[in-house]
């Protein structure tokens, strides 16, 4: 208990230090997940919307893909995309393999599945004369497509930070494909993966307490939307 | 006149059970219509139909002799307004909402000021403008989607139950407004209610509808049940008609038809049941009464029958009707 209290107080005086290591790190973590989070949402909330709005033959179908996607194991992502991305992969010549560009695209596949879901969800549980008001007020279906998601915006906006929340928290896929390079690559996660490894026991916890405090102001936020949206 | 619509075998059904189902019917343009039924009668699935949000099972609709397919043209949309029962505004103020639907019916912005206006001072809702729908009153948020149903000038207007949650003033507003509307040149109103004094007095034609089908017969003496060789049989009594329209559910009798008295009749008449008087009301010249025997009959009589016959609350009376006074459907 001794090595645990000792280290958390050396890993919160690392953080008072502002180690410019540690914010480097934090950092790039917020960035790759960010593009990604933007990324994946401007694909993920059209496709929601549009699949919710529209019957079509396999709907049914593609849900069940799309929840399989969602609990498809970040590893397998991690090492599916490494096969495109490595040399002698289809997508080699890019030479974007141990680069933040691969790890966003990475962490854009993983979370595309959870906000498409999350963005049915939401037009699925909105107020049900939602739509045939829109179309009897004359909205065709791009501006009815705008219209519903402005009508459920906190409950988009909900499925972009869940969106984050994982893409910021994964590791599996950002160390494959990201390979740890300091500076370049090297996020909360995978140096928290790599320090521990080395014994460095006090960097890794201060770089899980921020990740702690990301999920703590990431979950208030979502129940502060929830909150408004039911006002 | 022209018709507004025009309705060929249609049918809604919903995991196999028949909501509406009607083979044929026609509404007349530039008049006021009323839908009179009960409640799951069918009033808001057509109204639905009409207004285009819903497609039904199968059968076809035109729309000003105009065969409709799937989306409508912004021309279509643009002549029908519809308003739902609990009508549905969307976050954000009431000039947000109407303007909303104007910029949806490609209406050029420049015309938006007059035509909110407008729409707003005819349902006397101009000081709601700049309120948030969240924080309307029942009547008022119905008031605002009427407001914001009119404000496109749609040709038809569509109204769901409208005098449903509205006070006694709001309801004179809202006749008066129906009225004017109607009479305008080239306008259609369709509306459903449940209260016949008031849809009469607005409609110049109206629409019976009971248990999803569009009848003729009166709802009044109507009664569920089957039909075998003839005889239909109510939960409680056995009808003679002369149908033989086997798959038939329901059975209305004309109040007018029915004959009372003090004796049983010998005559024609194949239906003669005994009963109580259990409620009388007396109008200008007729007077109507309720007799119960076992169910329950509406028969309207004049003053001097009453009179002459010597009826009061609890008097044991004969009521009689012809097999082929009674509507079987």
């Amino acid at each position: 208990m001794d090595y645990f209290t000792h280290s958390l107080a050396g890993a919160i005086g690392l953080l008072a230090s502002f180690d410019p290591a540690i914010y480097q790190i934090v950092l790039t973590s917020i960035l790759i997940s960010l593009t990604a989070s933007i990324i994946a949402a401007l694909l993920a909330i059209p496709s929601g919307v549009a699949m919710a709005l529209n019957q079509f033959r396999g709907k049914a179908f593609a849900q069940h893909l799309l929840n399989t996607l969602m609990a498809m194991p970040t590893v397998v992502i991690g090492l599916l995309l490494y096969g495109l991305f490595s040399r002698q992969g289809p997508l080699g010549p890019l030479g974007i393999l141990y680069t933040p560009t691969a790890v966003i695209i990475a962490e854009t596949v993983l979370i595309f599945p959870i906000m498409m879901n999350l963005a049915i969800t939401a037009v699925n549980s909105a107020d049900s004369r939602l739509v045939p008001t829109l179309i009897s007020l004359g909205a065709r279906p791009i501006p009815l497509a705008i219209q519903v998601i402005r009508a459920t915006r906190y409950a988009m906006f909900a499925a972009v930070i869940t969106g984050f929340g994982r893409a910021i928290g994964e590791v599996g896929a950002a160390m494959m494909l990201g390979g740890n390079i300091a500076g370049s690559t090297r996020t909360m996660t995978t140096a928290i993966a790599l320090e521990t490894s080395k014994g460095e026991f006090q960097l890794g916890l201060a770089l899980g307490l921020i990740l702690l405090l990301f999920a703590f102001v990431l979950n208030m936020s979502l129940s502060l939307l929830n909150r408004s949206n039911y006002d | 006149m022209t018709d507004a619509y025009r309705l060929e075998n249609i049918n809604v059904s919903l995991q196999q059970k028949d909501i509406l189902s009607i083979d044929h019917l026609v509404i007349k343009a530039e008049q006021c219509t009323t839908l009179f039924g009960n409640n799951g009668a069918g009033k808001s699935t057509l109204l639905k139909l009409l207004a285009f949000t819903h497609r039904p099972t199968r059968g076809d609709i035109s729309l000003f002799s105009q065969t409709v397919s799937w989306p409508l043209t912004p021309q279509q949309r643009k002549r029908i307004a519809f308003v739902e029962q609990h009508p549905f505004l969307l976050p954000g103020t009431v000039y947000d909402n109407i303007k909303l639907a104007l910029s949806l019916q490609n209406i050029p912005a420049s015309q938006h000021h007059a035509l909110i206006k407008k729409a707003l001072e005819e349902t006397h809702t101009a000081h709601l403008l700049k309120q948030n729908t969240q924080t309307l009153s029942g009547g008022e948020l119905k008031r605002v989607a009427i407001a914001r149903a009119i404000a496109y000038q749609p040709d038809i207007l569509l109204l769901d139950e409208p005098f449903s949650h509205l006070d006694i003033d709001h309801i004179e507003a809202l006749e008066t407004l129906i009225k004017s509307f109607s009479q305008t040149t080239g306008k259609t109103v369709i509306l459903s209610t449940h209260n016949h004094l008031q849809g009469t007095a607005l409609s110049q034609s109206t629409i019976n509808l009971v248990a999803g089908k569009v009848t003729s017969a009166p709802l009044e003496n109507r009664f569920s049940g089957y039909l075998r060789q003839q005889q239909f049989f109510t939960e409680k009594l056995v009808i003679e008609t002369t149908s033989n329209l086997d798959r038939a559910q329901q059975l209305a009798i004309d109040p007018k038809q029915i004959i009372i008295s003090n004796q049983p009749l010998e005559s024609s008449m194949q239906n003669c049941f005994s009963g109580q008087i259990i409620f009388i009301s007396e109008q200008a010249t007729t007077c109507r009464l309720i007799v119960d025997c076992k169910e329950q009959f509406h028969a309207t009589i004049s003053l001097e029958s009453l009179n002459t016959l010597k009826l009061q609350l609890g008097s044991q009376v004969y009521l009689s009707f012809k097999s082929s006074s009674v509507l079987v459907f």
